[in-house]
């Protein structure tokens, strides 16, 4: 059958109750990031059909797939815009945009489904590629067509076509995708000198260093190998470019945390300490975890599968994971968050027999989106990567049904050179399935099929794992940039829940960095061996050559393992819900990782040498203490115009504009929302889930992160990060006996290097965090159960190198017994109000300290950092205030943390739209700046109903408590140290100025 | 009559409210079961087995092409007959957000008494431009034929859309659709007195959060059987999921007032079927 290319475009009516929305929300959008004022943007949609359907036949059905005769106008075969009728003015500019080939076209994919069902017969090469077309009219002088398709697409993933006035309207034409040419599996000489070894690491892309290399050299020279492989008809003495790119895949930094376990010999030029640490990974994370897990019941799993898993109750567990998406996000914000969120759901699907993730948190960190500075090149402004990485969130959660219930948003100028993008998900499973397996336990054994499931392999997405391992530079690739797709991967998971509960699956993980070589190679450790063949994998185009299709990241995959008994149930399955399911791989018990293309071995490998062949590394660490200029308080201030400015700054600042675009209720089981309160704009600290229909047993999930920590005591950052997380937990009233966490550390490069002649430092700040984290999560009883970290977050060399500030994000999830029985931050009338814990003189690196340093009112923002010396007093404390909280006679608490006291009343305040008037002075060596500004850890902020409160005081009898005041009636707070009033501030005035900053979508109409 | 009418809760391709709708048929009385939509496509499963049918809201097929629109075809060329027997039967329909939005794409709403699945009305981008999810207060028609909402004044509950606009041709089509009292429920400001809330003129943002005419939140058939919102009256099902449900003191009530829409139709099922 010949094939046609049939254009469709589509675009909203104009006229009573219709508008072009689309086209009105560019024109906002460019009106609130660029001052820029235009007539009227009108939006149109194309489809490139290219089928074996003729255009008559297309046009006939044009409303039944590809337009909505109610609200759009449809053409076949032309241009909207050259109908005079429909767009009458003549536009200014037009710029069309659509994808480039090869990059996921996920309105394509869906709409030719839709194409499929009206014509079965469209033949079995059809594929629809969309673009859109914006056109402006009254177009402000001076701006340029390309400065303006530049704000409306990204050159790495989309092509863009323009036109101006008087000029052919601006056409895009369907873009075959260049076919790519096979090649054969390569053998690769070793025989080589260092240098040349390094040259191939290096050019190669591998990552790996010398004397990984050399380790490598050294299994092609041993002679047992030698003979194995002439065995299997196999290049006796050297590798296949198979093998050691599934090498370099599996040793990259990403996947073997080279860093976490490397040995280091640690010097101390404060205290004069020299010691050797034989990895940071085991002395300070999996052996304290280990210990703890001999004292309780409910640590299932930790550390070995994709999340770490714990028992909730008798009938169900639950699981956590985070990870970043950073290099991917800072080329491509949208598909690199959205790569992020749905990746991070597949490591909860993948955990034991699959678990339903149920919940999705994200923390970001951005430079500032008002930077006005330079921005270095290849690098986004900050408000375009805020706006990209929240709608690739937004649609990877929301099309996923995962609700969004906790985050945050952290700005520093560094973080210009990498974004950081965090994104996390809790899951829910059964503790056993119908057959009586525990469900949080993998069990293949060999002769077991393994199945790919979902997606096919492209050639997007090779060299993702070494890419993360490398630092940012303009020749990064742009393979390594995937956009997701949340359908394909929202019905595996549907299929896969229901293989999971009919008992056929007995392994399973999901494809991320290093793909099959990764997901296959660690699964056949189970059972000592697997046999894959590669010519029976899906491909997205033919001619990907071996290694690519063993290491290709392309999105949307599942391993599964599956007996071979259940093979006809789980391949119904599949067909069911029109998911791709294909037989690519057995596993065996040879010992060997073997995989063949077709009829030919390309690659065997002893799954010892791949998985635990590679080297430790030697670091050198050496802590001297940072001298950062001394933040000292200006002699006298009127402190209310400084709590409205402090209310604005993005840091404090209000995100709902943000956060209401994620849905954080689907499910039904959000207890806690991000806002609340009377006006549901108040803050929220932790989220608060039930996740069984018609039950109040809970779950908690809280995040703590304070980067700027660091520049004083990395250390103190990383207890900061824990504290937080705990404090939030405690307001929404946890169960601190069953809470656990997860480590997740960004940080820059911490090897010493021409590149990095600061790593010794860099490398001592990882210790002291990583010795902080331990000791405040054994005084928490805080079991860490799963991390993930990224360690070379830099970006350029030299005088322009950016090195992100090192930073942990430690997010905590946890047992509620009763989530009727919880908090919120917003005042309710009638409330007295007290503070939980102490307020030290610690404003070192505060919010403060940063605003005064950048209105140039103060030199600097050094001095003492938040430390928290007895976090035993602390958790007797939270304890205390858990328990109240569970009797119900408590409904308001607040962390204090950015911007102290002062700042935490104040959000207090707008969410009830309550006044309130507090004293500060009290007991405690800080002063007033301390008190009111300071950021002390172990601090809550509590509401008590008046005639709750001598219950609440014998609650909290022995723990350090003190009262600060009353809310009243009216909508002023006042803040007063002793006789003295210092703050004075409307409640209304508190809210524009908190909700105002970071408001940046240009209106609501 | 049936004592526990048996409930089919559609799901995949982006489906993602089907577990909290079958949960909350389940609390109202019914057996539930979530039915893949291939199932009925492929024939291996009858729509007759079932007395009520549920479309849950979600992403079906990402929403690409238009909210609902691809669901929408698949029901409306494979399922047609089951559909049509369905209605005939005098069975109740609930399609919520992206059910709502499949529902009106069949034409099965507004509809006719006899579905000849001709699409009448569209839901469309909200004004904002934005995806949001917030509480909402609803008020209903109590004249209206509607039987999933007999008895209702007033409830909250939340949206979560980017496509909820209601639209229709005319401003006369919306007339007749007023005359017929299948404008079910809209959309009304929470300081009105109950049962007082409604009124034709737009209300602003975020009262009405995505700039419907006439604050359509919900319309029905003219059989009053098969019914859809945008708003998510089974995310509303407990106490504790109302965003003030921390503002008093300790409600140790946990079914709250979003479950009477669930209730109405399995007493309906119940005394009729």
């Amino acid at each position: 059958m010949p094939s046609n290319i049939v254009r469709v475009e589509t675009t909203p009516k104009i006229g009573e109750g219709m508008r072009d929305v689309r086209g009105d929300s560019v024109k906002r959008q460019l009106a609130a990031d660029h001052n820029i004022e235009i007539g009227s943007v009108r939006s149109i949609v194309g489809f490139l059909i290219d089928s074996e359907i003729d255009s008559t036949q297309v046009n006939e059905r044009v409303d039944d797939v590809f337009a909505d005769p109610i609200i759009e106008e449809s053409v076949t075969d032309c241009l909207h815009l050259d109908n005079e009728e429909l767009f009458s003015e003549e536009p200014d500019m037009v710029v069309t945009i659509g994808f480039k080939p090869g990059v996921t076209d996920n309105p394509g994919k869906a709409a030719l489904d839709g194409f499929k069902t009206i014509f079965p017969n469209a033949g079995e090469n059809a594929r629809v590629s969309t673009y859109i077309t914006y056109s402006f009219t009254s177009v402000p002088d001076g701006i340029d067509v390309d400065w303006l398709s530049k704000q409306l697409h990204n050159g790495l993933i989309e092509r863009a076509i323009c036109s101006l006035k008087g000029e052919a309207s601006a056409k895009i034409e369907y873009s075959p995708v260049e076919p790519i040419e096979y090649t054969a599996p390569a053998t690769i000489d070793l025989e080589i000198s260092d240098e040349e070894l390094m040259k191939l690491s290096e050019e190669g892309l591998l990552a790996l260093n010398l004397e990984e290399m050399q380790t490598i050299q050294a299994h092609y020279r041993d002679p047992a190998i030698r003979a194995a492989r002439a065995e299997v008809g196999l290049p006796e003495n050297a590798p296949t470019d198979v093998e050691l790119e599934c090498l370099a895949q599996t040793w990259s930094e990403h996947c073997k945390h080279k860093i976490f376990a490397a040995h280091i010999h640690h010097v101390d030029t404060e205290t004069g300490e020299d010691t050797e640490i034989d990895s940071l990974f085991k002395t300070h994370i999996m052996n304290p975890t280990l210990e703890m897990k001999e004292e309780v019941d409910w640590l299932l799993s930790v550390f070995h599968d994709n999340s770490g898993v714990i028992a909730w109750d008798d009938d169900w567990s639950v699981c956590m994971k985070a990870e970043t998406h950073n290099s991917p996000s800072a080329l491509d914000p949208y598909g690199g968050a959205m790569t992020g969120i749905v990746g991070v759901n597949r490591d909860i699907m993948g955990t034991g027999l699959g678990a339903r993730p149920i919940a999705n948190t994200d923390v970001f960190c951005f430079g500032p989106p008002n930077w006005e500075g330079d921005l270095p090149d290849n690098l986004f402004h900050p408000s375009r990567v805020l706006r990209g990485v929240h709608a690739g969130v937004r649609v990877g959660g929301n099309e996923s049904g995962i609700p969004t219930v906790n985050g945050a948003i952290v700005f520093d100028d560094r973080y210009i050179g990498k974004p950081l993008v965090y994104c996390g998900t809790i899951g829910l499973m059964p503790r056993r399935l119908a057959d009586g397996r525990e469900s949080h336990e993998k069990n293949p054994q060999p002769g077991d099929r393994v199945y790919m499931v979902g997606g096919r392999v492209g050639y997007d997405g090779i060299h993702g794992a070494t890419f993360s391992s490398l630092e940012l530079t303009e020749e990064s690739p742009s393979s390594a940039v995937q956009i997701g797709d949340p359908i394909t991967q929202k019905k595996m998971l549907d299929m896969i829940l229901e293989a999971r509960d009919a008992g056929l699956i007995t392994c399973i993980t999901d494809n991320g960095a290093g793909g099959l070589s990764s997901s296959i190679g660690e699964m056949a450790e189970y059972t000592n061996g697997c046999q894959i063949d590669l010519g029976k994998v899906p491909l997205k185009q033919e001619g990907l050559s071996s290694w690519e299709i063993l290491v290709s990241e392309s999105q949307e995959r599942m391993t599964v393992a599956v007996k071979e008994s259940d093979v006809p149930a789980f391949e119904a399955l599949a067909d069911l819900h029109e998911v791709e399911a294909t037989w690519v791989a057995d596993f065996t018990n040879t010992g060997l990782f073997h995989v063949i293309h077709g009829e030919d071995a390309v690659a065997s490998l002893p799954i010892e040498f791949l998985h635990d062949g590679v080297p430790q590394l030697k670091l050198e660490s050496e802590w001297k203490k940072p001298e950062p200029t001394p933040f000292i308080p200006p002699v006298s201030s009127t402190h209310t115009p400084l709590l409205l400015e402090m209310l604005a700054r993005p840091n404090i600042a209000s995100k709902e504009t943000w956060v209401r675009q994620y849905d954080h209720e689907v499910i039904a089981q959000t207890a806690i929302k991000p806002f609340v309160g009377v006006e549901r704009d108040g803050p929220g600290d932790a989220g608060l889930l039930a996740p069984i229909h018609g039950s109040t047993r809970g779950l908690v999930v809280s995040n703590g992160i304070s980067p700027r920590y660091s520049d004083i005591d990395a250390g103190a950052m990383a207890a900061a990060a824990v504290d937080e997380a705990v404090r939030n937990a405690v307001c929404a009233g946890v169960d601190l006996s069953k809470v656990a966490g997860l480590d997740n550390f960004c940080w820059p490069d911490p090897i010493e290097s021409n590149k990095t002649p600061d790593g010794r430092f860099k490398l001592a700040q990882l210790v002291r965090a990583n010795r902080e984290l331990e000791r405040i999560c054994r005084a928490y009883f805080v079991p860490c159960i799963s991390g993930k970290d990224s360690m070379k977050n830099d970006y350029g060399s030299g005088e322009n190198k950016i090195s992100i500030p090192p930073t942990l994000l430690f997010s905590l999830f946890g047992n509620h017994p009763d989530v009727r029985y919880t908090t919120t931050s917003d005042l309710k009338p009638g409330e007295s109000l007290y503070l939980v814990g102490e307020s030290k003189q610690e404003l070192g690196a505060s919010e403060l300290a940063f605003m005064l340093k950048e209105t140039g009112v103060v030199e600097g923002i050094g001095g003492e950092a938040p430390q928290l010396p007895t976090p035993e007093k602390n958790l007797q404390s939270y304890k205390a205030l858990t328990k109240a909280i569970q009797s119900g006679i408590v409904r308001t608490a607040h962390d204090c943390s950015e911007g102290g006291v002062a700042v935490a009343i104040a959000e207090m305040c707008i969410g009830g739209r309550c006044g309130a008037a507090i004293d500060i002075d009290g007991p405690g060596e800080a002063d007033l700046w301390g008190r009111l500004w300071g950021e002390s850890l172990g601090r809550i902020l509590v509401g008590v109903k008046q005639d709750n409160r001598a219950e609440f005081l014998s609650m909290m009898k022995g723990n350090a408590l003190t009262y600060m005041g009353e809310t009243i009636e009216g909508d002023n707070l006042s803040i007063w140290d002793g006789d003295d009033l210092i703050i004075d501030a409307n409640v209304d005035d508190m809210v524009s100025a908190w909700k105002g900053s970071l408001d940046m979508t240009g209106g609501d109409q | 009559m049936v004592e526990t009418p048996k409930v089919a809760v559609l799901f995949g391709f982006g489906i993602n409210c089907d577990r909290e709708t079958a949960a909350v048929f389940e609390l109202a009385g019914a057996v539930s079961e979530r039915v893949h939509v291939n199932h009925f496509v492929n024939g291996d499963r009858d729509l007759s087995e079932y007395h009520i049918l549920a479309v849950p809201g979600g992403f079906s097929f990402g929403d690409h092409l238009g909210s609902g629109r691809l669901l929408g075809n698949r029901m409306r060329f494979a399922m047609r007959e089951q559909l049509t027997a369905f209605v005939a039967a005098g069975k109740p329909i609930i399609g919520i957000c992206n059910g709502f939005q499949v529902l009106v794409k069949t034409g099965l709403l507004p509809g006719k008494e006899v579905p000849d699945f001709e699409q009448r009305a569209s839901l469309t981008l909200n004004n904002s431009g934005r995806y949001e999810d917030r509480w909402v207060t609803l008020e209903f028609d109590p004249e209206s034929p509607c039987i999933w909402t007999k008895g209702i004044t007033r409830i909250e509950c939340p949206v979560r859309h980017g496509e909820g606009r209601f639209v229709m041709p005319a401003s006369s089509d919306l007339d007749a659709l007023d005359a017929s009292n299948q404008i079910v429920t809209r959309y009304v400001d929470p300081s009105t007195e109950p049962g007082k809330g409604i009124t034709d003129e737009t209300l602003p943002f975020p009262l009405c959060p995505n700039g419907s005419i006439r604050n359509i939140a919900g319309i029905c058939d003219p059989t009053g059987l098969v019914f859809g919102l945008m708003p998510h009256p089974e995310a509303a099902y407990a106490t504790f999921l109302h965003p003030h449900h921390t503002r008093s003191d300790v409600n140790e009530e946990i079914l709250a007032e979003g479950m009477q829409i669930f209730r109405n139709a399995v007493e309906y099922a119940q005394a009729n079927l």
